[in-house]
């Protein structure tokens, strides 16, 4: 009952109001496709009034309103008709597809309130947003009273990463954001980005412009230009800022103290061309250096890749060229990876490779290196596999690709072409390529512990002290003998005389017998017993000669030596031959004794 | 399951053989494992070997080698060094120190030693101190005898050579106890240092408080002079002196 009653109340108040006739429209599409922009548009018939927007769905991200008022008066007849209208536009992005409400809309004079109609609105899922998808050819829209987050006129630099290894390309693009009419750029002037080795990436020359939309206010961008760095340096990086001179199209009459914004700017006065100048701000990079340790097959490549060999030929002629391909695919520093160190087999003459570098505009493609090799000599090489260290910026770690080797077989007879030339075997110096250590011994040892060495020992020194003492015992009992021995000498020298004559004496005797034989034996074995004792020679060994000697030795006269020699020649003789010749026994007796006598005295 | 036993068999019968292992087995096993690259492996091996008291030239000559593989600079200097006291003469020791030499920071004006000095510790080393040893007392026998000859045989034609025999082999003898000795202190008493720590300073006074003379990098070898605590007085190869700490060093 209640609720008829409001419905009456409602319905008396519009017919009311019917003379002024208040609407409020409401115009959106039917669809939109997620992400993409649309407008809402309330117009309502009348300037003064209170609009207060609808509760819009928190899904909804709603810049604006934009609003416009107009008032057209018209005099038909003498009676005077107004007619205001207020338009308001509301731009709405939509990220989730699904089924929306967009609720009433009020709007209350001070006699009467409207309210819209509710609208469906069907939010379908699109590709992927396509920010600026509309492009507005010549014309810059500003979108509402959104605050520009800069000035009208704008550029940046972009980075696709900020924080990088060394050598891991960054994509960047220096981008014109501008809310104004722009009629040219001039001067140009990029940083001499200080650290990185930058890269232009062919941009088409900026003709137009696009729409985009960034912190709920409507840009036209257009990238001015795209490059591809590479940190040369580890470190925070600072990029100088870029500079560029824009020709800005300005309203030269007074400003309408209502459409105080750039976009009416364009419908309301004459323009002229400004030059105004702007910078970008500055930029800093984090680049990190490559972790160490660095492989020894790594040459400054960084990136993800992939490698290849391949070869022109495995069974070639003498001093037929051969091309070894080596292939690097990827995406990375291409233009800063270093050469593959190939470890060729002496014998193949080996150019510096022809290096290509086939880049699709970024900083993937391929790069190519051509070794031209020459056999010099024939047999079998073997070219060993190939290693190529890589930085992986994404795994964090130096990935090691590895390519096949390959085995050439070179074939032909060596100096063919010089036949006819006179044979010249030029010498060549061994070439040394490295320096290392050599190589281990793995033969048999002998590995034993050491014993303590000797010297620090006491019981090696006491074998030295029992040596000595040894020795000193020897030469004491030794000494003792020899001394014992000279006694007996001395005794014998001493009475060698007497014995002698005792021996003579006796021969003497026999004389009287008349055994001739035995006589001249006595003499000599006196003369020979007495040389013995007196000389000190051994019975034993006794002869004359060294019985000469020795006396010569101790100056007896040549006389004396000569008698003796006489006498023992005579005693010996008579013995073994007949008696008849030769002296007397008896005369030989005393020439003896005389000769012994004479001898005493020399020898004593 | 069983493949775990069977895993766990093999394991234990590693360890077993592992443990039954000759002297002889662990320095070729150590040989293979430097044959196929695993320089730090065989340079334990060596090392333990070389800490259980087993010498060989060769021994020392591998477990440098393997250090220096290894890219531990010091230890190879310091292994080369102690195979150069077993043989002085051998060639590729020589050869391999000076590359390892070339190898680490501190360069030095070294003073060389006087030439006779040189030869002499050159002689000393040819063969061990015991050999020496035995050698002199052998050689104070031989002068003995002489000595006894000369002393009893009177009036024999051989006493004058005899004589000057005895001398010469006096001589030689106290010569060979002089390399005996000599030798036992290079190589059991040396008081030659190989600097360990990557980075070391070197001071005036023991201590951490001494002022700062100088900074020795790892590979050095030093004379150690005294030893006071934990610190020991080094003279480097130029000449100068200082106090470094005992655990930045090892000896020779």
């Amino acid at each position: 009952m209640k609720k008829i009653m409001t419905a009456l109340v409602f319905l008396l108040a519009c017919l009311a109001a019917t003379a002024q006739e208040v609407t409020l429209t409401v115009e959106a599409p039917e669809s939109a496709v997620a992400g993409e922009r649309f407008r809402i548009i309330y117009t309502i018939n009348s300037t003064d009034g209170q609009f207060s927007p609808p509760k819009f769905d928190p899904s909804f991200s709603v810049q604006g309103p934009q609003q416009s008022t107009s008032r057209n008066v018209q005099w038909i007849n003498g009676d005077m008709k107004t007619i205001s209208s207020t338009t308001l536009i509301y731009y709405v992005v939509v990220g989730t597809p699904g089924t929306y409400t967009i609720p009433a809309a009020q709007f209350e004079t001070k006699k009467v309130a409207v309210s819209s109609q509710e609208k469906q609105i069907i939010i379908t899922a699109g590709g992927s947003p396509q920010q600026g998808a509309v492009q507005q050819q010549g014309q810059v829209k500003a979108a509402g009273d959104a605050p520009a987050s800069g000035s009208e006129v704008s550029m940046k630099i972009l980075l696709n990463d900020r924080e990088v290894y060394a050598g891991e390309p960054i994509t960047g693009m220096l981008k014109l954001y501008t809310r104004i009419n722009l009629s040219g750029i001039q001067e140009l002037k990029l940083p001499d980005f200080k650290g990185f080795l930058k890269e232009d990436i062919e941009t088409l020359p900026l003709r137009s412009l696009e729409t985009e939309v960034i912190d709920g206010v409507q840009y036209g961008t257009g990238v001015i230009q795209r490059f591809v760095l590479y940190p040369q340096v580890s470190g925070e990086i600072r990029i100088e800022p870029a500079g560029m001179t824009v020709l800005v199209q300005e309203r030269t009459g007074a400003r309408d103290p209502f459409f105080d914004d750039p976009f009416f700017d364009s419908f309301f006065s004459s323009v002229s061309t400004v030059p105004r100048k702007i910078t970008t701000q500055p930029l800093t990079v984090k680049v990190k250096p490559l972790p160490e340790p660095r492989p020894a097959d790594f040459h400054g490549a960084v990136g993800s890749f992939t490698m290849e060999s391949s070869i022109s030929g495995t069974d070639v002629k003498l001093n037929d060229a051969v091309t070894m391909t080596v292939t690097l695919k990827g995406s990375g520093n291409l233009n800063l990876s270093g050469e593959p160190v190939i470890s060729f087999p002496q014998g193949i003459e080996k150019y510096d490779p022809k290096v290509t570098v086939r880049s699709s505009g970024t900083s993937s493609g391929t790069k190519v290196f051509e070794y031209l090799l020459i056999p010099r000599n024939t047999g079998t090489f073997e070219i060993p596999p190939l290693s190529y260290s890589v930085f992986d910026p994404k795994a964090e770690k130096y990935v090691t690709l590895r390519a096949g080797g390959f085995t050439v077989k070179v074939t032909g007879t060596p100096g063919q072409e010089e036949s006819a030339a006179p044979v010249y075997i030029p010498g060549e110096d061994v070439k040394y390529l490295g320096q290392d250590i050599r190589f281990i011994r793995n033969g048999k040892t002998r590995l034993a512990t050491v014993s303590a060495p000797l010297v620090s020992t006491l019981h090696y020194w006491l074998w030295f002290a029992f040596a000595l003492f040894v020795a000193v015992l020897v030469l004491l009992v030794r000494k003792q003998q020899i001394r014992r021995n000279a006694d007996t000498a001395g005794v014998r020298n001493r009475r060698a005389a007497k014995n002698a004559r005792k021996r003579l004496a006796r021969a003497t005797a026999l004389l009287k017998s008349g055994n001739k034989e035995a006589v001249n034996a006595e003499v000599a074995r006196a003369l020979w017993g007495y040389l013995g004792d007196k000389l000190r020679i051994a019975q034993s060994d006794i002869t004359r000669d060294k019985c000469y000697a020795e006396l010569r030795g101790r100056k007896a006269d040549e006389e004396m030596i000569t008698e003796l020699d006489r006498i023992l020649t005579a005693s010996e003789y008579s013995q073994y031959a007949p008696v008849s010749e030769g002296e007397s026994p008896a005369a030989l007796c005393e020439r003896a004794g005389a000769l012994i006598g004479k001898l005493d005295d020399v020898l004593d | 399951m069983r493949r775990i036993l069977l895993i766990q068999f093999v394991f234990l019968a590693g360890i077993v053989s592992l443990a039954a292992q000759t002297p002889e087995e662990r320095y070729s096993q150590a040989g293979g494992l430097y044959g196929s690259g695993d320089y730090s492996g065989a340079a334990a091996i060596y090392r333990k070997l070389w800490e259980e008291g087993f010498r060989s030239r060769d021994l020392l000559y591998n477990a440098g080698n393997a250090f220096f593989k290894s890219g531990d600079n010091a230890s190879a200097i310091l292994f080369y060094e102690r195979a150069k006291l077993l043989a002085p003469a051998d060639e590729d020791i020589d050869y391999n120190l000076q590359i390892a030499r070339s190898r680490i920071t501190d360069r030095f004006e070294s003073v060389p030693q006087l030439f006779f000095v040189r030869w002499f510790d050159f002689l000393a080393l040819l063969t061990p101190t015991n050999i020496w040893a035995v050698a002199a007392l052998v050689m104070f026998l031989v002068a003995l005898v002489l000595a006894l000859v000369f002393l009893t045989k009177a009036r024999a034609r051989g006493r004058l050579l005899s004589f000057w025999l005895a001398i010469a082999a006096m001589i030689l003898s106290f010569l060979m106890i002089s390399l005996a000795l000599r030798n036992n202190n290079l190589v059991n008493h040396n008081s030659k240092a190989v600097i360990t720590c990557s980075i070391v300073t070197g001071r005036s006074a023991p201590g951490e408080t001494g002022n700062e003379l100088f900074v020795l990098h790892s590979g050095t070898t030093v004379t150690v002079e005294q030893e006071l605590g934990a610190f020991r007085e080094v003279r480097l190869p130029d000449g100068n002196k200082g106090w470094i700490r005992s655990d930045c060093m090892e000896k020779i």
